[in-house]
């Protein structure tokens, strides 16, 4: 019997052990294969016997779930004020890089003019 | 009327914070449960557990839905919290064999019943030593009674990587489980000759 007819024998073994209501696909084997895996037929039936679901007490379920509700508000009201404070940030900096555009460009023509006034001074006749 | 999906819980989750709570109604049976008997107490089960719901809350604005469900999500972030707590606290409970044995000798109560509580708790005993990978695997198996194409996608593996990994978790549970019993033959001999 090799390793991976093994696996599957155990596997729907297991399948059918947590669910017996459902079709599980029948494995046939020998007498000779029994006796191989039967020790862990029975320790997976153990297995299934000693861990059985708990649950967590009512008062934890109720009081974690309003402290996680709670919990989910206050980070999403820091997210909108991170964010608002993201967008006045970049709407006051879009703003100053205007400003400055706008100076930039009127310094840019003062500068002009003054060389053109300059140049022209420069070549009309004296006296 | 139809359960929504967890697609749309996360979506609905990340604009509007009162349906994180729905998913976390959904799921905290589940993570308590793999929790519990990955600690074994109910204490630390619901510290943890808490620790894990409130990681998730906080990851939530970044999850990405990959089509792998949810609770792989939740199971991964409950296994490092695990880990952690294991590796910060050193609070694993190493009991020697002798130690186990005795223990399970002292116990009072009807035979029957004893004897039965006695096998299941060194069963558990010994579980709670397997590699975490195998300790995870027997809790959705047997504790959350998962199928094994609902374990391959929580685990992140093929179907056929969890028969595998079952058998041989099997097999190493029955050699560890040979080695206490043996061990605590040879120690009822030796008290019951002293």
């Amino acid at each position: 019997m090799d390793e991976k007819r093994v696996d599957e024998v155990l596997a729907a073994h297991a399948e059918k052990l947590i669910d017996q209501t459902e079709a599980i696909p029948q494995i046939d084997i020998t007498d000779e294969e029994r006796g191989r895996v039967a020790p862990l037929f029975q320790l997976a039936e153990r297995l299934q016997h000693s861990m059985q679901p708990v649950q967590p007490s009512a008062g934890f379920v109720r009081s974690l779930g309003q402290e996680l509700v709670d919990q989910a508000k206050r980070q999403m009201t820091v997210t909108k004020r991170l964010r608002r404070a993201v967008v006045i940030g970049a709407a006051a900096l879009g703003s100053l890089l205007s400003i400055a555009s706008v100076v930039g460009a009127i310094v840019f023509v003062v500068v002009r003019l003054r060389a053109r006034a300059q140049a022209r001074a420069i070549r009309a006749p004296t006296g | 009327m139809q359960e929504e999906s967890d697609s749309g819980l996360i979506a609905r989750a990340k604009k509007n914070p009162e349906t994180f709570g729905l998913l976390y109604e959904r799921y905290v049976g589940r993570i308590y449960n793999y929790i519990y008997y990955r600690t074994g107490n109910h204490q630390d089960a619901e510290d943890l557990t808490a620790r894990t719901f409130y990681r998730a809350l906080k990851h939530m604005s970044g999850y990405v839905d990959r089509g792998a469900p949810f609770s792989a999500y939740l199971y991964r972030i409950a296994h490092n919290v695990v880990a952690n707590w294991h590796r910060d606290t050193s609070r694993r409970q190493i009991i020697s064999l002798d130690e186990l044995v005795m223990g399970t000798l002292k116990r009072d109560g009807p035979a029957s019943l004893a004897e039965e509580r006695e096998e299941q708790d060194l069963l558990l005993q010994v579980v709670h030593g397997l590699p975490p990978e195998r300790q995870k695997l027997l809790i959705l198996k047997f504790v959350e009674q998962m199928r094994n194409v609902e374990i391959a996608e929580v685990m992140g593996r093929t179907e056929g990587a969890i028969k595998s990994l079952y058998h041989r978790t099997l097999v190493a549970l029955r050699e560890e489980l040979t080695q206490v019993q043996n061990g605590r033959e040879e120690l009822t001999g030796r008290t019951g000759h002293g």
